[in-house]
């Protein structure tokens, strides 16, 4: 079972192949991308071969070197390949060989595609090797090194200024997440003594509290890298990136690392018991928050990728509840409809010169291939049977009923129909209407055919569902007719609603409706719920801005206040306005002024003199030596 | 006898050091601070010798003495205009001396503190000669010899794209 | 202190904090970019210093320090050659090396 180190290897070679020379290489670094993930693709499938019959969640291979040794401490990096990997390696190699095939036509006439294969191949690698990593260190680090490679290709156009700064905006919030998870690694660490998957997860006895710490300092990371609420903002800024690396990176795999992350360390979550119900809030909020979200974009990547953070919240929910085969089997299927779905939109956007779906319509009759591939991606995200998204949507609803957890089902059942009604307004507005692009065309060959792989998956994958419940080492059971029937009604009734919405009469081209009908829903989600305008106000525009807020409020609300029973004192006694005018007044303004005196007092530290910041630092040491010497002495 | 030759040693070389950072840091002129800045090298080269670190001395009148106070001479070269530009105002900087005289002086206060814990009294016997150093450095310290090598020419190559080009 | 006391790790370290203040109070006060730079020089100077005593004294056989100097005289140089090849590139930028001329980040 050597060879299994060769599948995150080859990605790897190809990328230290390929970025010295990305510049002069353009379109001859192709080959060498495509071949690397296509062998590793091949690698994949036999390794989850060779894991298929034996099963039951338990590890085949595992092999571990020691790379590093600070003092008695040992780090270790190794493969471990148990069900869990096995599958993921498969999803990551498919998806990667698809959407690096397809890019080929995609991207053919950018300068850089070089650079951008090179690119596209570090992820590969780093992907693969945090799936098969056995530690928790070594997935952090590829972890680490994914978000590199986001931060490099949203930025990839980086000559525009849409990119440069939605890159940088992903690459803070991911961060913010990533904090998160150094500190639970520490506290890991300091609690269990090992970072190995082994040791972590089945031989240590977790204390819950100490649990509830790491598997909640997880949990932030994992929702900065997955993209849930309040850390989603920057996965619809992200698709200012090339389509086709969206599809990979912000779709189907990378976002979906968090996922991976809480599904691997479930164990510290179950342990801790608090953690797990976090998850499922958290995973809920996402969910419905997103799917809302995604009911009001105009650009149909935005609303793909609303849709992806409300379906990874969907796989939150399951794991919240508990459910591990349920969300990382949804985790799967969604990574093949969802890539499908980003391809599709990449040649739609590629015919119709836009991204805006007011702009498109009637694509169904010039584009045939398309129109299919795409149907069947919106029909699984939707939850239709017999397409995957069904079935891994009614397992997680299962999970959810038979876990007693009434109200997350019902806000679940509220988030699919959600979900089919955004689905059948993209559809029908895309696909249906009169034609408002001249010279549309079908793509080429190279991006047919990834795109008709995907979708003969998602067709297909959905009758396996019981055999890879039992694989992952849990009673598989065909989904119970009562729950897919009521999800069926719901999502059918979604889309009709949709239909009913968008595609009845075909000359309609705006949101009147749901405008029209509830202006001021519509005004709250068209401005994302104010997520960025909070962020953006309290946050970036910083400390400065807070103060005054406070002094205004105090102006207009607690002024007011203070004068208006201030004037019905004035009629009973002047003492009593003397009084208050100094004392209240002169407490409230004070407060305020206090705060904005502050504010100007700490700006002023921010001379930009470099020689000024040593001089703080110093008298920060010398306090600290002082401290020690006199402790010491 | 070896002890005050030691003793004598060392203040020659002290005195050396510190004078030659005084007169470093008073002087006005640029160019001459350069020429007192090798002047402190090679005292300190000569405190090495002292301590029986041969290897260390000889790098040390090599890198600092031989190249960086060239270095530092070519900059300032470079980026003067006129001859007279080398000569510049005093500067007192009353606030960075007051930091670094309580900086000093906590340091003295510390190991004031801690001289009782230290060591003490003269140079122990044993003293490795430069070919114990070596096979030290290319066995025990063979790794991190191995990334400084790479450091260096990582920081050679950034130099170069600095400094060198057209620029904008 | 007796100057007449045979010479110990503590003439050594005492030294080297006299030295290190002096580079930091340049280093503080100087306007000029390359003095800033030689009195940063000076400081990795004391520390070396300190590093070679303590091993003398305490690890004569493993000369520990020994190996850390060398290493920290690696990277002192690496600072040194990127430090004056910023110099040269914000002199032909701005046509001055003055510290008092960089305060963008002023807030």
């Amino acid at each position: 079972m050597g060879y299994i180190i060769a599948i995150p290897l080859l990605p790897a070679i190809a990328f230290a192949i390929m970025a010295p020379l990305s510049n002069k290489a353009r379109n001859r670094a192709v080959p060498v991308s495509v071949a690397a993930v296509v062998i590793a693709l091949g690698l994949s499938v036999a390794a989850f071969l060779a894991v298929w019959p034996g099963g039951h969640g338990e590890a085949l291979y595992h092999s571990s070197a020691t790379f590093a040794t600070i003092g008695t401490v040992k780090l270790a990096a190794g493969i471990l390949l148990d069900p869990i990997s096995a599958t993921m390696v498969v999803v990551v190699t498919l998806v990667g060989a698809a959407v690096q095939i397809y890019s080929i036509g995609y991207m053919h006439r950018d300068r850089r595609i070089g650079w951008y294969y090179a690119a596209l191949s570090l992820f590969t690698a780093a992907m693969l090797l945090l799936v098969l990593s056995d530690n928790f260190l070594q997935l952090y680090m590829a972890w680490e090194v994914m978000g590199l490679c986001s931060y490099l290709l949203i930025g990839f156009w980086h000559e525009q200024e849409g990119p440069r700064k939605a890159s940088i905006k992903a690459f803070l919030t991911t961060r913010v997440g990533d904090v998160g998870f150094a500190l639970g690694l520490a506290v890991m660490y300091v609690t269990a003594g090992s970072f190995d998957f082994s040791v972590v997860l089945h031989d240590f006895a977790w204390a819950p509290g100490a649990a509830t710490a790491v598997a909640l300092l997880l949990l932030f990371g994992a929702m900065g890298k997955s993209a849930q609420v309040p850390l989603h903002v920057w996965l619809p800024d992200a698709m200012a990136g090339p389509t086709p690396a969206s599809a990979l990176i912000h779709a189907a795999t990378m976002v979906a690392a968090g996922v991976f992350l809480v599904a691997r360390a479930l164990p510290i979550f179950e342990a801790s018991g608090v953690a797990l119900t976090v998850t499922m809030l958290v995973g809920v909020t996402t969910a419905l928050v997103g799917g809302l979200l995604a009911s009001v974009q105009h650009d149909i990547k935005k609303v793909l990728a609303y849709s992806t953070i409300s379906q990874l919240g969907y796989m939150f929910i399951a794991l919240g509840a508990g459910g591990l085969v349920a969300g990382f089997y949804h985790l799967v299927t969604h990574a093949f409809f969802k890539s499908l779905l980003f391809l599709g939109a990449g040649v739609i956007i590629h015919a119709a010169h836009t991204q805006d779906m007011r702009e498109m319509g009637g694509l169904a009759k010039k584009m045939p291939v398309t129109t299919v591939t795409f149907t069947i991606g919106s029909l699984a995200l939707a939850g239709i049977f017999p397409f995957s998204g069904f079935w891994s949507k009614d397992e997680i609803l299962t999970v959810l009923w038979h876990g007693e957890h009434y109200i997350v089902f019902a806000l679940a059942l509220a988030t699919a129909f959600v979900t089919a009604f955004y689905v059948a307004r993209m559809w029908f507005r895309v696909f249906t209407g009169p034609e408002q692009t001249s010279g549309l065309k079908e793509a080429h060959l190279e991006m047919l055919v990834p795109m008709g792989v995907l979708a003969a998956v998602t067709t297909v994958i959905g009758f396996g569902s019981p055999y890879f419940a039992e694989f992952l080492g849990h009673d598989g059971e065909w989904p119970a007719a009562a729950i897919a029937l009521t999800s069926t009604a719901v999502a059918g009734l979604g889309l009709a609603l949709g239909w009913w919405a968008y595609g009845r009469r075909s000359q309609v081209l705006n949101t009147r409706p749901l405008k029209i009908r509830a202006g001021w829903v519509y005004s709250a989600l068209s401005q994302k719920l104010y997520f960025d305008l909070t962020y953006d106000y309290f946050i970036v525009g910083g400390y400065t801005r807070l103060a005054e807020a406070l002094s205004g409020f105090d102006r207009t609300v607690v002024d007011g206040i203070v004068n208006g029973s201030a004037a019905i004192w004035r009629t009973a006694s002047a003492v009593g306005e003397s009084i208050d005018r100094v004392v209240i007044d002169g407490f409230v303004n004070g407060t305020a002024t206090l705060v904005r005196a502050l504010g100007a007092r700490v700006r002023r530290i921010q001379t930009g003199r470099v020689q000024s910041y040593q001089g703080l630092m110093l008298a920060a040491l010398v306090l600290l030596m002082l401290w020690f010497v006199v402790k010491g002495a | 006898m070896t002890e005050t030759v030691n003793g004598v040693v060392f203040l020659v070389m002290s005195f050396a050091t510190i004078g030659g950072a005084v007169m470093m840091l008073s002087t006005r002129n640029v160019v001459h601070a350069a020429f007192w800045l090798l002047e402190v090298m090679l005292a300190t080269a000569g405190l090495y010798l002292l301590m029986s670190a041969e290897f260390l001395a000889l790098v040390q009148v090599l890198v600092y003495a031989g190249s960086v106070t060239v270095l530092m001479i070519f900059t300032v070269m470079l980026t003067l205009r006129r001859r007279d530009d080398a000569v510049r105002p005093f500067e007192p900087g009353w606030g960075g001396a007051i930091m670094a005289a309580l900086f000093g002086g906590s340091v003295t206060f510390a190991i004031a503190q801690f001289a009782s814990k230290l060591p003490a009294g003269i140079f122990p016997e044993a003293a490795p000669d430069v070919a114990a150093f070596g096979e030290k450095l290319f066995t025990a310290w063979m790794v991190p010899f191995e990334i400084a090598s790479l450091v260096l020419l990582v920081a050679l190559v950034g130099a170069v794209w600095w400094s060198g080009g057209d620029g904008q | 202190m007796n100057l007449l006391q045979p010479v110990g790790v503590v003439s050594f370290m005492a030294l080297s904090a006299v030295l290190f203040s002096l580079g930091l109070y340049g280093a503080m006060s100087r306007k000029s970019t390359v003095m800033v730079l030689m009195s940063l020089e000076l400081m990795a100077n004391a520390v070396n210093i300190n590093l070679v005593a303590l091993s003398r004294f305490t690890a004569p056989v493993e000369m520990t320090g020994q190996f850390f100097a060398v290493f920290s005289m690696v990277v002192s140089a690496a600072e040194i050659g990127l430090g004056l090849a910023l110099v040269l590139a914000l002199y032909r930028q701005r046509q001055t090396i003055e510290l008092d001329a960089m305060q963008e980040l002023e807030g």
